[in-house]
């Protein structure tokens, strides 16, 4: 125990003075954490935008409008703004980007809506006493019109939610015809009362493997994401400090000393370890007291403060042993700096740092899975977003720690069976 | 007991993977208790491969090594508490002090710390370096940073000190001072001490007992007074030049 605090004493003075391993480790990812966060602020929004801007022109005054408007509204999914305007002035407001939809309801369209019923229904009760009466089949059209930014799938969806709520609307006007002339058909019957909500109901869900269904902001993503990056690039100044040590002899002299060099590299471990803490801390605090002073939003970070820890934790390890295996592998610091600086920037962009895994190509989604600090940013996600307890993340931890006992796994018979023969 | 074999070295052979030839080939010899024992040889004899062996880092291919009556590959770790090392690089940690890295190689001997902080003072003051203690060991000259890759060697008084080549690329006042600290260590304290070089006359005047190697192989072996009558010869070198009937690469 004893040999271990010494060994983590020398460790940590050697690390304080090497300027470049601290810029690396806890200036480069905060600084990162802070560009980056600040330039992705807008795309993050576009994704993340709850409410599209609809422009409604109602020339109707009737209740098809009022009802449509209603539904439209009840939706949540439509931010809805009136204007009585032309179409010709709406058409002009939609390719301006103003809005990124605008429905046209054309006068009298409730009073055709319901004379096209009360004609359908009347032929299904040809009576011989009434002549057949005149009515304006002119077409009823509603417009849509579409800002042309619009991709083909979303306007594909937003008409049909908007057909939806206009055959719901021409379901009910049936029904009211109908109704009256049931009653004079038999006058004798009961009031009847026909409900018109779909028999059929559908629940959507994102069906994605990476359970992101609820897609971060900027901050959510950005902070979770640098600090496995960060973590992860522990492997350049771990291994360069284990490549050292075998070059200037130090390995050597611990090797032939009784016990040392377990001690040395427990000694290591763990302070990469706390490094990797500390680097989760200050990004942490980075999300919740620097960005917020750029005017972006605070980091929410749940209650889960164990689960959080313990992501932290087994991420650090999985970092540091990757860092140990890159050391024990690699012939010279340039190799392991230059293979480690590659590998983890790999590792990084498939799994989902750069660009996230929500805006990822299917095919793209599912190969990130594979990547470590994927199943850290899956994890702090699951806090961060859901607010999930660590029930809901453990298969997360539970890989990154088979990964850390693979990389010492790896590196323990590299060391026993490769160098020392 | 002095003459006493401490290390006996039976028929050792070392291949690494990949090589030609292999870097020890059938060597046998014997450390006598209390010498100085001078292994010669030019670059890439097998001189530090031997010694890794020698600290139970790897076992031979073939062969046997007995150190104070225990099996290199069996109790190795038996081994490595009497014995110290001084590797040939210069194996230090540049941003500690020369004092840190002192006090840490030591507790990784498990010196108990006020017993060791007098022996890093000693060991300090004897090699003319104390009042360097608290400088950064990148500052040191190259014979100051051998002077402290020796003592963090024998913090922890083995009883056999092994070192490769511990005297390249020193100065000659930096040199004096080790061999001369290396004598007093043997003859006061009964330190065996298995030394390697490239320089046949600096091993002539410090040996006690020499054996020449080269590819490997042994050439030749005996106390050095035995080595240079025999041969009837003045110097180490001649007997060398008499031998191989060529002189050394390096
Ligand atoms: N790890 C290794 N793998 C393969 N071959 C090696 C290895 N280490 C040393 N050798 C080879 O074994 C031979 C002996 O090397 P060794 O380092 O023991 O020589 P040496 O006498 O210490 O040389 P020097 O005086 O240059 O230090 C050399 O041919 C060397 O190339
Ligand atoms: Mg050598």
């Amino acid at each position: 125990m004893k040999k271990l605090l010494y060994s983590l004493y020398k460790e940590y003075k050697v690390l304080v003075r090497d300027k470049a391993a601290m810029g690396i480790m806890f200036i480069m990812p905060m600084a990162l954490v802070f560009v980056v966060t600040i330039i992705q602020d807008t795309t993050f929004k576009s994704v993340n935008e709850t409410s599209v801007p609809l422009l409604l022109v109602d020339k109707d005054h009737d209740s098809l409008s009022v009802q449509l408007e209603r539904a439209l509204k009840q939706t949540k999914f439509f931010d809805v703004q009136k204007q009585d305007i032309n179409q010709e002035e709406a058409r002009e407001l939609i390719a301006t980007g103003k809005y990124l939809i605008g429905i046209f309801i054309p006068e009298k369209s409730t009073t055709r809506l319901r004379e096209k019923a009360s004609q359908r229904i009347s032929k299904l009760f040809p009576a011989e006493d009434t002549l057949p009466s005149v009515v304006d089949t002119a077409s009823l059209q509603l417009k849509l019109y579409f800002d042309p930014i619009t991709k083909q799938s979303f306007k594909v969806s937003i008409s049909g939610a908007i057909g939806r709520i206009v055959s719901a609307l021409e379901m009910q006007s049936m029904v009211d015809v109908l109704k009256v002339e049931m009653k004079d058909l038999m006058p004798s019957s009961e009031e009847v009362t026909l409900e018109t909500k779909p028999l059929v109901s559908t629940s959507e869900e994102y069906a994605t493997n990476n359970e992101s269904t609820l897609v971060p902001n900027s901050v959510q993503h950005n902070v979770p994401a640098w600090t496995m990056f960060a973590m992860f690039f522990i492997c350049i100044p771990l291994s360069g400090n284990i490549i050292r040590e075998r070059e200037d002899g130090s390995a050597f002299r611990l090797l032939t000393m009784p016990g040392s060099y377990v001690f040395v590299l427990a000694g290591k471990i763990t302070l990469y370890l706390i490094v990797s803490l500390i680097q989760f801390a200050l990004m942490l605090s980075v999300g919740l007291y620097i960005l917020p002073l750029m005017g972006l939003p605070t980091l929410q970070t749940g209650e889960n403060y164990f689960t959080l820890f313990s992501i932290a934790l087994s991420a650090g390890l999985a970092a540091t042993a990757f860092g140990l295996l890159v050391g024990t592998i690699a012939s010279s610091q340039d190799q392991a700096a230059l293979f480690g600086a590659v590998f983890v920037v790999l590792l990084a962009a498939l799994g989902g740092v750069w660009i996230p895994t929500f805006v990822m190509p299917e095919i793209m989604k599912s190969i990130s899975s594979i990547s470590p600090l994927n199943w850290g940013l899956e994890a702090f996600y699951g806090v961060f977003l859901r607010g999930v307890s660590f029930s809901a993340i453990w298969i997360h931890l539970f890989k990154l720690l088979v990964f850390a006992a693979a990389c010492f796994g790896g590196a323990y018979y590299y060391q026993v069976y490769k160098r020392m023969r | 007991m002095q003459g006493a074999p401490l290390v006996e070295i039976q028929n050792v052979l070392k291949s690494y993977k990949n090589a030609p030839r292999p870097a020890v080939n059938d060597l046998s010899l014997v450390i006598p208790k209390q010498s100085i024992f001078g292994l010669l040889g030019p670059n890439g004899a097998g001189k530090t491969t031997l010694i890794s062996m020698l600290c139970g880092l790897f076992s031979p291919t073939n062969g046997k090594i007995i150190t104070n009556g225990w099996d290199t590959a069996v109790d190795s770790k038996k081994i490595k508490q009497i014995i110290g090392v001084v590797p040939q690089e210069i194996a230090l940690y540049p941003k500690l002090t020369a004092y840190e890295n002192l006090l840490f190689l030591g507790h990784m001997y498990g010196i108990e710390t006020d017993e060791l902080k007098q022996r890093i003072k000693y060991n300090l003051e004897v090699l003319g370096l104390f009042e360097h203690k608290d400088q950064l060991i990148k500052t040191f000259s190259g014979g100051m940073k051998r002077r402290i890759n020796l003592i963090a060697g024998l913090l922890h008084h083995p009883q056999l000190l092994i070192l490769d080549e511990p005297t390249v690329g020193v100065d000659i006042q930096s040199k004096t001072a080790i061999i001369n600290y290396l004598k007093k260590l043997n003859s006061e304290k009964g330190m065996t001490i298995f030394y390697t070089s490239h320089h046949l006359d600096e091993a002539e005047d410090f040996c006690s007992h020499i054996a020449i190697i080269d590819e490997g192989k042994l050439i030749t072996e005996g106390s050095t007074k035995e080595l240079i009558q025999n041969n009837g010869c003045n110097t180490i070198e001649e007997v060398y030049l008499k031998i191989t009937g060529r002189k050394f690469r390096d």
